[in-house]
């Protein structure tokens, strides 16, 4: 327990010198980074040791805070798999941010941003170890206050602060959705540890299917999966790149961990909620892909692809549950251990590819893609990270995006082959194919467009600090990527286990077996990896004996080609936008003299803001009741009073 | 251990380039011309690979990078394919769906290579690649999960080999549909009419051409080489299917899907001489109409 409480501590401080330093902002920066970067990595060990140590269960916290069964706070096996996550991921995050926000000092409280990026820390921290009900909703709480704080970091923006807003009502929206849930499924009761929650796992099918509802509202929320996405993007874009990064890679996750807890606790779920799950899952992968080649805004579109990988873990645990209720042990551990790995590894993937769009917002001082291009020449080092980071994304081969939905589809095909409802499932298979395909797409665009070619708008000039300040971080997460990707067997047992404690099947010993060979992938990389090296030897060698020639690119013999002629984003991704017509959440605007596309955000534009305003319209019937006179409100509170003894009267004293 | 698995592999690498001249020969003779001899590509691979080569200032690594992934992507693929009808040389439980991921890593590094020149042309012809892989891959995977639901098994060995001839007793109507929407993938997959017209000359109806313009010499070879495998492929795909009802031994059912490998190309080079490509717009609708296919295919394997 030292370790963890004290490496928690050690964030805090950091944070806190960057804010009393902050006249100094050379030490400020150098004690933050330093400080809270070793209290990541401190707080991280006991996880780690957890994990790879073999045994420790779920529920009984291996470390307790304070010690003694009464503990607010305990790392077991399912927090020690979220911890590095939120750590592992947290610290490059730190050591970018500092680096990135050092040229707002003097004009923003940069000291200020530090410290509560510190508090999100510890709070994402509490909130996975959070054993009662009141630790997980106060840590909750101060995770969304935090976030909300930073995503408006440039307030005086209106986008910036209308984001803001709609993540703060939607955050809210998600604690009343598990407070309900916790209501309905503590009943009363004066113990509130979540032991007891285990315990009254028996509360009967409605109680469990209301907290099964409320529960995938509320996580549903946090993780930003569709239909309760549309507060996402625009937050996502609107916060510096590092809090971006933070928000996408490790807080969407803890929506995650919700719900694996939630199940952990109640135990498996009906038929129903995994076919939810699944659909839901399957909606937010498809749409989220497609809206994200829609986007004009690098960040907007990095946005949108966390709702598709949300998507594609939902499918694993959805599978998970289904497997879980058809008596499919097999599919059920393939499926959750599929939803755990692409947990972990779109908290990589993606925390990297927001980390390189911060490089090429500090670069060009702007995000819109069809102004970038050709940066690959001028921060050639965040290119090749953004590249691996982008191949991982795709879920294409060698890297891990492709193991842990090589899993998820294994889970689906394998779903056709059992007997009984489940088969349907097989379905998703093309969805997940269809997912795949457009991220292809939309990664070959984004990285296309923003890092070859030529400039479009040379104007765009070059901005402090210079790229190697931020070449460390992305180094470390691209190098995890690779590493999970080409061997994926050292990190298969401890995912086998969890996914066996999160929904415990009959056969356990199954899921070592399923996910022992997860090591043909390790081969296959290794091969792959041989012949593209062999391949290049080879032509390296071939081409040493040829004579080359440089010659401008061939232009159907125009010869005055300029960078702003290039093929847009726009026009890249307008035939696929085109098929799917109006889903594509694009709109035409026209005047007599201009045309231009604008992506909209189709459940908040078309369905979250006219609703809203319908309700802001009926409120504004009730304003006579606010009439400001004290005897009206004297009235309310006597009409009150005589209400309740009403009630008592009539219900009855407890 | 037989060597046949390997023999085979050398054998479809050896005649791939073979199978485009065999199309574009039934093409000529159907509409009456003498046409390029068979061996065409052979010759052409032969006098790319002896050339020099030209980069526009523009390319980075990238753009020299995309045709050596694309061909060992694809040589990979091949490895993945039981091409005697029993083994295949790599062989997991789920290797269909790096079979599609490794073809997917190709035509991603493949498009950045076309993106690298900063030329219209290729970016054009890069966004249409995806635009039809898009609608391409869904399809793919419900063929897949066709043969892997007939024949129970989540390895390409296992779907498209032995275990298929028992399915072709009990399930043939759902191998049928699933073979016509897997042939029409293949077509959308190795850039034939009606998706594309390899031998179309002009810039700005072109897919797969327009993207390799500015790939000259050893690059270009390499690039002709990886189509040519591509189809050989796809083309093994559909004729598995066919072939794996006759239980024959394994030297055997690799003569079966050589000669058969033979009777697609002309299959492919008759519909090039019966219909002209699609409009571009249409192509998605063909492409989901073969997802439609398979996926009626499907149901009824589940009913």
């Amino acid at each position: 327990m030292i370790p963890f409480a004290s490496g928690l501590g050690l964030i805090l401080l950091g944070g806190l010198a960057a804010y009393g330093l902050d006249r100094r902002p050379v030490l400020a920066d150098r004690v933050f980074q330093w400080i809270a970067v070793a209290g990541c990595l401190l707080a991280l060990a006991p996880a780690l040791s957890l994990l790879f140590g073999g045994g420790g269960g779920i529920g009984g916290p291996v470390d307790p805070i304070p010690a003694g069964p009464d503990a607010l706070f305990g790392i077991d096996l399912l927090s020690a798999w979220f911890l590095p996550i939120v750590l592992g991921v947290g610290a490059t995050i730190v050591a970018y941010g500092v680096p990135y926000l050092g040229p707002e000092r003097g004009h923003r409280r940069v000291g200020l941003a530090h410290l509560v990026l510190a508090v999100l820390l510890v709070a994402l921290s509490g909130v996975v170890t959070a054993r009662t009900i009141v630790a997980f909703l106060a840590s909750w709480e101060v995770m969304a206050v935090a976030a909300w704080l930073l995503v408006i970091f440039e307030h005086e923006k209106r986008d910036t602060w209308d984001a803001g807003m709609v993540y703060l009502v939607l955050t809210h929206a998600c604690t009343l959705a598990l407070i309900g849930m916790f209501a309905v499924w503590q009943g009363g009761h004066a113990d509130w540890r979540f032991a007891q929650l285990a315990r009254s796992a028996s509360i009967g099918p409605v109680a469990t299917g209301l907290v099964l509802t409320l529960g995938l509202v509320g996580f549903g929320i946090k993780a930003g999966a569709f239909p309760f996405h549309f507060w996402l993007p625009g937050a996502h874009a609107a916060a510096p790149s590092h809090v971006s990064a933070l928000l996408s890679g490790i807080m969407l996750k803890v929506g995650i961990y919700g719900l694996c807890r939630m199940l952990a606790l109640l135990g498996p779920p009906p038929a129903w909620w995994g076919w939810i799950v699944l659909l839901m899952g399957l909606a937010s992968s498809v749409l989220g892909v497609l809206w994200a080649l829609a986007q004009h805004d690098l960040k907007r579109l990095l946005a949108y692809h966390s709702v598709e990988n949300i998507g594609i873990i939902l499918m694993g645990l959805g599978l998970g549950a289904l497997g879980t209720a058809y008596h499919q042990p097999t599919i059920a551990l393939i499926g959750v251990a599929g939803a755990l790995l692409h947990t972990l590894n779109h908290a990589l993937f993606k925390s990297l590819l927001f980390l390189g769009a911060g490089v090429v917002v500090r670069e060009t001082g702007h995000r819109e893609i069809d102004r970038l291009g050709g940066l690959g020449r001028r921060i050639p080092r965040t290119a090749l990270a953004f590249l691996v980071g982008s191949i991982a994304i795709v879920g294409l081969p060698p890297l891990n995006g492709f193991v842990s939905e090589w899993l998820i589809f294994r889970g689906l095909l394998g779903a056709g082959l059992a007997s009984g409802g489940l088969r349907v499932a097989v379905v998703a298979a093309a969805g997940l194919a269809l997912t795949g395909a457009l991220a292809l797409a939309c990664f070959s665009k984004l990285f296309g467009v923003v890092f070859l070619g030529t400039p479009r708008d040379p104007s765009a000039g070059h901005r402090a600090p210079a790229e190697s300040a931020f070449i460390a971080p992305q180094s470390v997460l691209a190098a995890c990527c690779i590493v999970i990707g080409v061997a994926p067997g050292w990190i298969a047992p401890p995912v086998a286990r969890i996914a066996g404690l999160i929904l415990p099947q009959p056969e356990g010993g199954a899921a070592l077996g399923a996910l022992g060979s997860a090591l043909p992938l390790s081969a296959l990389a290794a091969v792959l990896l041989l012949l593209i090296g062999l391949g290049w030897s080879a032509r390296q060698w071939t081409l040493a004996r040829r004579p080359q020639r440089s010659s401008a690119t061939w232009g159907c013999a125009y010869t005055r080609a300029t960078g702003r002629m290039q093929y847009t984003a726009s026009s890249y991704a307008s035939p696929l936008l085109a098929a799917f017509g109006p889903l594509s959440g694009i709109q035409q605007v026209r005047t007599r003299a201009s045309f231009h596309t604008r992506a909209i955000e189709p459940i908040l534009d078309l369905l979250a803001r006219p609703l809203w305003s319908r309700v802001v319209a009926a409120a504004v019937r009730l304003r006579p009741l606010q009439a400001g006179a004290m005897r009206w409100y004297l009235l309310y509170a006597i009409l009150c009073l005589l209400g309740l003894l009403l009630y008592l009267q009539f219900a009855g004293l407890p | 251990m037989t060597f046949t698995p390997v023999l085979g592999l050398l054998a479809v690498l050896l005649l791939a380039p073979a199978l485009p001249g065999i199309a574009n020969r039934v093409k000529s003779a159907l509409t009456g011309r003498r046409g390029a001899p068979m061996l065409q590509l052979y010759a052409d691979l032969w006098k790319s690979w002896r050339k020099g080569v030209v980069y526009s200032p523009t390319t980075t690594i990238l753009f020299r990078l995309g045709p050596v992934v694309l061909v060992c992507t694809a040589l990979l693929a091949a490895g993945l394919l039981p091409l005697d009808g029993t083994t295949s040389p790599i062989r997991f439980t789920g290797d269909l769906v790096a079979f599609a991921g490794l073809l997917a890593l190709g035509r991603f590094m493949l498009v950045l290579a076309a993106l690298d020149t900063g030329s219209s042309f290729e970016g054009m012809g890069a966004s249409r690649e995806v635009t039809f892989a898009v609608f391409a891959e869904p399809a793919l995977f419900l063929c897949f999960t066709v043969f892997v639901v007939a024949t129970g098994d989540l390895r390409l060995q296992g779907m498209l080999g032995q275990p298929l001839a028992h399915a072709w007793l009990a399930t043939a109507p759902s191998l049928l549909l699933g073979a016509a929407s897997l042939f029409i993938v293949s077509l959308a997959e190795t850039n034939r009419v009606p998706i594309d017209d390899p031998l179309t000359h002009l810039e700005l109806t072109m897919v797969h051409e327009v993207m390799v313009l500015d790939h000259s010499g050893p690059d270009l070879a390499l690039i002709l080489y990886a189509s040519a495998l591509k189809m050989a492929l796809f083309g093994s795909l559909v004729v598995r299917v066919f072939v794996a009802g006759a239980m024959v031994s394994a030297p055997m059912a690799l003569g079966l899907l050589l000669s058969g490998l033979v009777v697609y190309a002309m299959a492919v080079g008759v519909v090039e001489s019966v219909m002209a490509r699609l409009r571009m717009n249409h192509v998605p609708q063909l492409l989901v109409a073969a997802s439609a296919t398979a996926g009626f295919g499907l149901i009824l394997l589940l009913r």
